[in-house]
């Protein structure tokens, strides 16, 4: 019986481990090297953001659809101001401002209107994706428009010479935006509100919790991270297109998921979110180094995130 | 009962299935390893430049990995890390190599060759495979000048915004600019918002009514296809199709082809070889692979002129 439940409560992290054995034992030279980590985390790091600040909205049993649209949108606004010969750092501001604003927006059709989460953002996944296409022309915009300085970023890092390594600035940056969530939700009444709404919203209100406001922040603290998620895409591709975040979302909400069978209660929670994403990264990486076909990677990772939800319910049904 | 023989079946089976296996394992593991990577595997061009690569690497015996990121160009440059993190012999990519400059330099740093396949040249590439656009344009344009015997008024469709396209404007401009008796009476920039047919189409109207008299046009040079069926539907629309205009056009797309299989004013287009670039990318990699310095930082493969002649091929 101890075993069963052991199971059930870390059956998602012995898979995560039974993954990383099994990469271990068919890529012994090259898997399970520093070096090959820090290239997840750095292969991983625009996604962990948007399923980290997913997380924020997730536990208020909410949904963003429209963060993948509102990263490419946010690089596309960074993108052309650069282009107009604006500083770096306006450019940045711009685009984190438009992800406030668009999370706002978001927040206020969810929470003031009244209308479902995924209705709302499915229609404002396809208005960011609009603004993206409009302020763009539709094209990608690269090369010189591009501030070398920006795209730097995404190559460079803290080096530990001491070890040869080199831990990139994307991953720190992935790590800091991490810990600022996980402070959020865990450490803050914020964050304990924002879990009570989504344990029970007409409890919450009664109990005299600012629904509303909270849900409208959640929102913004979300958009925001999408547009973060966008400028580190742009950095790392020195370019901005206008559907460069497309993939983006459904990862996120994939890795969220993947999360919350780690979780007693079925909550999301976003140390159990970084787990999630690493399970998508590894096994994107893995499979890549053992030539395995990217469509067959594909219908694996798909197949993976329903085998641990369903393993998850089930065995929770039967408590 | 113990059925010796069919304990005997299954024995030679296991063993001659671990020697089946392990045959492949160690050819694999002799193999040259090469990765290919592309977010543009869904386009038809795309297919065809991998079909060429695939045949040649299976004649070369590699072990070919082809990965396809659907569209996204950042993962391009985690999937070559990886390819460098697995010590791959080497990896062609298939998408602007400014965009994915982190991931080659990664590559560089580990002294596995990068060679493009149609993806525009880059100091950090070996080399890139690809079409002559000058070429491209110079045997459209001077078989328009042959087909009027080096006299008329030519009307060019160009798009200079466009670097692949202004080149063959260029060369274009050169060879008009080199028959005394012909003149080039228009350069027109169509807008390509609507794919360029429509407003090629409409410019070219406006051109007919301003000349209306027959022979006051000679021919139509296009930069590419899409003008060119623009020009080709208005001078049908203008009941003009028999005053002899010769319209030529660049890629011989299928709406291209098909116009030149109809025998009527669109006589020429001229075909990249996809399948080629295909074949002589996992050349030009198999030569960087075996230490060969490559001094070129373009291979250009033959085209080919389309007409009605060989249309049909």
């Amino acid at each position: 019986m101890k075993i069963l439940n052991l199971i059930k409560k870390y059956g998602t992290l012995i898979g995560f481990i039974g993954i990383i054995i099994f990469f271990t034992f068919n890529l012994p030279s090259t898997f399970l090297t520093a070096k090959n980590f820090i290239n997840i985390s750095q292969q991983i790091s625009m996604l962990a953001v948007v399923a980290f600040t997913m997380t924020v909205v997730m536990v208020m049993n909410d949904f963003d659809l429209s963060v993948g649209s509102m990263a490419s949108l946010a690089g596309i606004v960074a993108a052309v101001l650069f282009s107009m010969g604006y500083p770096i750092w306006i450019g940045i501001l711009a685009a984190l401002f438009v992800g406030v604003i668009g999370g706002l927006f978001n927040g206020f059709l969810v929470s003031i209107i009244g209308i479902l989460p995924f209705v709302a953002t499915l229609g404002t996944l396809t208005m960011f994706s609009g603004f993206a296409f409009l302020i763009s022309g539709g094209r990608t915009i690269f090369g010189r428009d591009i501030p070398s300085e920006f795209s730097s970023f995404a190559r460079s890092g803290i080096e530990i010479s001491s070890l040869d390594l080199k831990i990139p600035f994307l991953s720190i940056l992935a790590l800091l935006i991490l810990f600022i969530v996980w402070f959020i939700l865990e450490q803050t009444t914020y964050g304990r509100r924002l879990y009570a709404i989504g344990g029970n919203t007409e409890a919450s209100f009664l109990a005299g919790i600012k629904v509303k406001q909270l849900r409208l922040s959640a929102f913004a603290l979300t958009g925001v991270g999408a547009a973060i998620a966008g400028l580190m895409y742009s950095s790392r591709v020195a370019s901005s297109n206008p559907t460069q975040g497309s993939g983006l979302m459904l990862e996120a909400i994939a890795a969220v998921f993947l999360g919350m069978t780690m979780s007693e209660e079925g909550e999301p929670r976003v140390l159990y979110t970084l787990l999630g994403v690493l399970i998508l990264g590894v096994l994107d990486n893995g499979l890549t180094q053992m030539n395995v076909d990217s469509y067959i990677r594909e219908v694996l990772v798909g197949f993976i995130v329903i085998l641990a939800v369903a393993f998850s319910s089930i065995t929770k049904k039967r408590n | 009962m113990i059925n010796y023989g069919g304990i005997m079946k299954s024995c030679i089976k296991f063993i001659s299935f671990t020697l089946l296996f392990l045959s492949m394992f160690i050819s694999k593991s002799w193999a040259e390893k090469v990765t290919v990577i592309t977010p543009y595997l869904a386009q038809p061009g795309t297919q065809m430049y991998v079909e060429g690569f695939k045949n040649e690497a299976s004649k070369k015996g590699w072990d070919l990995n082809i990965i396809d990121t659907k569209g996204d160009v950042a993962e391009v440059i985690s999937r070559i890390e990886d390819a460098v993190n697995q010590k791959v012999d080497g990896i062609v990519i298939n998408v602007d190599p400014s965009q994915i400059a982190a991931g080659l330099e990664v590559a560089a740093a580990a002294n596995i060759p990068v060679v493009g396949m149609d993806s525009g040249a880059d100091p950090l590439l070996v080399t890139n495979v690809t079409s002559n656009g000058y070429a491209m344009a110079a045997e459209t344009s001077v078989y328009v000048a042959n087909r009027i015997e080096g006299k008329g008024n030519v009307v060019m469709f160009v798009f200079d915004a466009f670097p692949p396209v202004q080149i063959r404007g260029v060369i274009a401009d050169a060879v008009f600019g080199n028959f005394p008796d012909i003149n080039v009476m228009d350069r027109i920039t169509p807008d390509v918002q609507d794919g360029g047919i429509a407003d090629s189409r409409a410019k070219m109207e406006a051109l007919l009514t301003a000349n209306p008299e027959a022979g006051s046009i000679a021919a139509v040079w296009a930069a590419w296809d899409q003008p060119a069926i623009g020009a080709m539907q208005a001078i049908e629309a203008a009941g003009r199709s028999n005053e002899g205009i010769v319209i030529v056009g660049i890629d011989a797309n299928p709406q291209a082809r098909d116009a030149i299989s109809q025998g009527g004013n669109f006589e020429a287009s001229i075909a990249q070889d996809f399948v080629g670039i295909g074949s002589a990318t996992a050349n030009a990699i198999g030569r960087a692979m075996s230490g060969e310095e490559i001094k070129s930082k373009v291979i250009y493969v033959p085209t080919v002129l389309i007409t009605s002649a060989n249309v049909g091929d």
